[in-house]
């Protein structure tokens, strides 16, 4: 039934959503430990293959730098104002913990598809 | 809207667009900064791509797949919401109490009718004024508790209370919601039934309420008036025992509806009560009058006047004792609430099923 289909769809949509969040921010701080501003941080992303629109990647560079995970700096590069992040001491020690996290979360994961 | 002869002004409109719906502040500057300067890179790379400048056709295509202004600010800015997703099922419910469980019903069953029934032959102008009156005080009542939800969101009340509460005080885990029982909503039907036959029965058999009396007593003027409104309420009493007979998993209902019930009551005898006046003389006959064959009768007249003041003390008492019950359904609802609330220990237990 197309209704079923669409509620489906959009489920899906959904929990690709909030499965992609909490990895964006780990891509995100792990790009950031070489300064970038966000037009070349979205096109590293997007040929790594996770394309972020403008609309999502700001917010949670703004978020990121009122938590204190990233540092940010206005500067002027090609004749143009550009606004460069990168991580800070605390976003350092943030990302090993979180990459500690996402490796084990990633091992039990595959221990549990591998049994099922 | 004209076409810039400069496709870059494109982006300088498109940024501009942006900014009107972005809350006014220094973090609104840098936002647009920043996507200004994303956008600027990405007609810089694509100009690279293709080797020649962009056209305004070229640059409308980025500009379109960024998103139209209104939708890019709401998600560069901050998250605002007026009613936050903590109080919004309260909110809902209150709502839907008050538009449609009182508001309304009033509106339906006491003024419409009353205000049909002074205007006489004018009927037509009354009605559209009273769905003009229920139309303000619809968007009045929404109005004024939307408000209140938002001073009390903004005022972060909401968190003192959802943080008043206690695991330790939770109510036992109860087997089942105590539905009303079938026979008593059965015996409500035919009592109903009777009693609103008797009231359609009155204008024309006025011995079924004065008895022998009726061949002296009349009925009087006021009754024109508040016919209608007490049909209506048994009305609404017959349907509230339907509903309770055919929706028994609607355990709110028998909790909501009486009180309802209650109230138009309460607020038409208010009514009554107010226009029959206080007793000021001979010529107060407030619910019965003299037929025309007894006029002259010195007796008669004692007989209508002591009629008047019984009937005049019975509203009375019948006031209080529908204050008295308004209270106690009051305090069981409010209990009900309460009981549902802990019960499910999240807000969300109070929507209206």
């Amino acid at each position: 039934m197309p209704t079923s289909t669409t509620a489906s769809a959009e489920i899906f949509e959904n929990l690709k959503l909030e499965l992609r969040r909490g990895c964006l921010t780990l891509a995100v701080l792990t790009q950031l430990r070489n300064e970038q501003y966000g037009y070349t941080l979205r096109k590293a992303l997007a040929e790594d293959g996770l394309e972020i629109d403008e609309g999502t990647l700001y917010p949670l560079l703004r978020r990121l730098e009122s938590q204190g995970l990233l540092v940010s700096q206005w500067r002027e590069e090609d004749k143009r104002n550009k606004r460069f992040y990168r991580l800070s001491p605390q976003g350092e020690q943030t990302l090993n913990q979180l990459l500690s996290e996402w490796q084990r979360i990633n091992t039990s994961l595959s221990k549990i598809l591998q049994e099922a | 809207m004209s076409t810039p002869k400069n496709p870059m002004e494109l982006l300088d409109r498109y940024l501009q667009a942006v900014r009107f719906w972005l809350p006014k502040s220094q973090r609104q500057e840098d936002l647009i900064a920043e996507l200004g300067e994303d956008l600027r890179s990405q007609i810089d790379a694509k100009e690279t791509e293709l080797g020649h400048p962009l056209d305004a056709t070229e640059v409308s295509a980025i500009l379109k797949r960024c998103g139209s202004p209104m939708i890019v600010a709401a998600r560069l800015g901050p998250k605002q919401h007026l009613i936050g997703p903590a109080l919004f099922p309260i909110y809902l419910f209150v709502l839907k109490m008050v538009l449609l469980w009182i508001l309304l019903p009033v509106f339906i069953f006491i003024i419409g009718p009353v205000n049909v029934a002074k205007a006489g032959s004018d009927w037509g102008t009354a009605v559209l004024n009273t769905f003009g009156d229920l139309w303000s005080g619809l968007f009045v009542a929404a109005g004024t508790i939307t408000l209140v939800f938002a001073i009390i969101e903004r005022t972060h009340a909401q968190v003192a209370i959802a943080d008043k509460w206690d695991p330790l005080k939770l109510p036992p885990v109860r087997k089942q919601e105590r539905k009303t029982s079938l026979a008593q909503t059965v015996c409500e039907i035919f009592f109903g039934v009777i009693g609103l036959m008797w009231l359609l029965l009155l204008p024309h058999h006025p011995g079924l309420i004065l008895g022998p009396a009726h061949t002296f007593l009349k009925a009087a003027p006021i009754w024109h008036t508040f016919y209608v409104p007490i049909l209506l309420l048994a009305i609404v009493g017959l349907l509230r025992s339907g509903v309770t007979l055919a929706r028994p998993q609607w355990v709110w209902f028998p909790r909501v509806a009486p009180l309802l019930q209650t109230v138009l009551s309460l607020i038409m005898l208010n009514f009554m009560i107010r226009t029959a006046a206080p007793p000021t003389g001979a010529d107060w006959h407030p619910f019965v009058v003299l037929a025309d064959a007894a006029k002259n009768s010195a007796q008669y007249v004692r007989v209508a006047a002591v009629l008047n003041s019984s009937i005049l003390l019975s509203l009375a008492a019948a006031w209080l004792g529908v204050c008295i019950a308004a209270a106690i359904q009051t305090w069981q609802f409010l209990g009900f609430i309460r009981h549902r609330i802990s019960g499910a220990g999240q807000p969300a237990s109070l929507h209206v099923q």
